[in-house]
């Protein structure tokens, strides 16, 4: 009994998907634009709570209150920083050589393209969960009030929209490329 | 196309009405932060502006221009609408400034964005019907 032959190389540990969508001839343009407006909601979303935090000084809730129990501190700051790493590492690999299958001459090269397209993914799955372990650690095992457990979800939602504007643009890149060169041949 | 005078002054007055509504929501209450608003959307079609002239003369036959210094301006537009409206509610939510406020400046800076945007699709299909 023999296992069925794969199409791609089996050594490769991690496989990338390609999707190819052909759904129309601004998909791309529609993806750039769509990447740009999440990738600009995570860092309000964040950039608001630290706002907040910034001004929710001494008469927060009742008059001759203290100061509020918690402020955004650097370390909220930095989950947001690790995923906004890891989107410029992943958007700045040429994609052409990821995939690899365009003879390039230097198998090392797309060896070192996803190794470092790996350190991308890496860095935003590290961001996404250290903002998970700071909502978790610094706001809801100390039974704030929901006015400052809003600080972490919003440290979450910024990773999480940080991710879906990098798939967008991922997808978004590459469909345009595909319906050319299907419209080309 | 014969987008005559008549566009011209509507677009014109419609621009004024945005200032207006911006300008109002700042002097209300006496915080000139909504400014801001005016200032950013202003800006925002300027990375398209730059950027389309960048890489896009190799060949001429792509007709979807896919250089990634265009992708680039269209993703700094994007963001700069989107923190044009995101402005406004991120300073309303922490009290900075009146929530009436911010939804005037919301108004009067999509306003402002709209007629930008409607006067470079009546007037730039003179030189080339691309995009």
């Amino acid at each position: 009994m023999s296992l069925p032959r794969a199409n791609y190389d089996p050594r490769r540990v991690c496989l990338n998907p390609f999707p190819e969508f052909t759904l129309g001839k601004h998909k791309r343009t529609i993806g750039v634009y769509l990447a740009g407006a999440l990738f600009a909601i995570a860092n309000w979303a964040f950039l608001d709570a630290a706002i907040l935090s910034a001004h929710s000084k001494n008469p927060w809730g009742q008059p001759g209150n203290e100061d509020p129990p918690v402020h955004v501190t650097f370390v909220d700051w930095i989950p947001g920083i690790c995923s906004l790493l890891g989107y410029l590492v992943i958007n700045l690999i040429d994609k052409d050589r990821i995939r690899g299958d365009e003879g390039f001459g230097d198998s090392r090269a797309v060896w070192r393209a996803r190794l470092f397209l790996f350190i991308g993914f890496a860095l935003m799955a590290g961001g996404l969960a250290g903002s998970v372990t700071v909502l978790i650690l610094k706001y809801v095992l100390n039974n704030y009030p929901e006015q400052f457990t809003y600080y972490g979800y919003a440290n979450v939602s910024q990773s999480v929209l940080m991710m879906l504007s990098a798939i967008v643009l991922w997808i978004g890149q590459n469909t345009s490329s595909e319906y050319e060169y299907n419209l080309t041949l | 196309m014969a987008a005559g005078l008549r566009t011209v002054i509507l677009l014109s007055f419609v621009l004024a009405v945005g200032f207006l509504l911006i300008i109002l929501s700042c002097a209300l209450w006496q915080n000139w932060l909504p400014l801001l608003v005016a200032l950013t959307f202003v800006l925002a079609p300027l990375p398209n502006a730059v950027f389309a002239h960048c890489g896009s003369d190799e060949f001429g036959s792509s007709y979807d221009s896919s250089s990634p210094a265009v992708d680039f301006g269209r993703f700094l537009t994007a963001i700069i609408v989107v923190t044009g409206f995101a402005l406004p509610i991120i300073l309303a939510h922490s009290d900075v400034i009146n929530s009436k406020a911010a939804i005037m400046s919301i108004a009067g800076g999509g306003l402002v964005y709209g007629t930008i945007l409607a006067y470079s699709a009546a007037f730039s299909q003179e030189e080339s019907d691309y995009d």
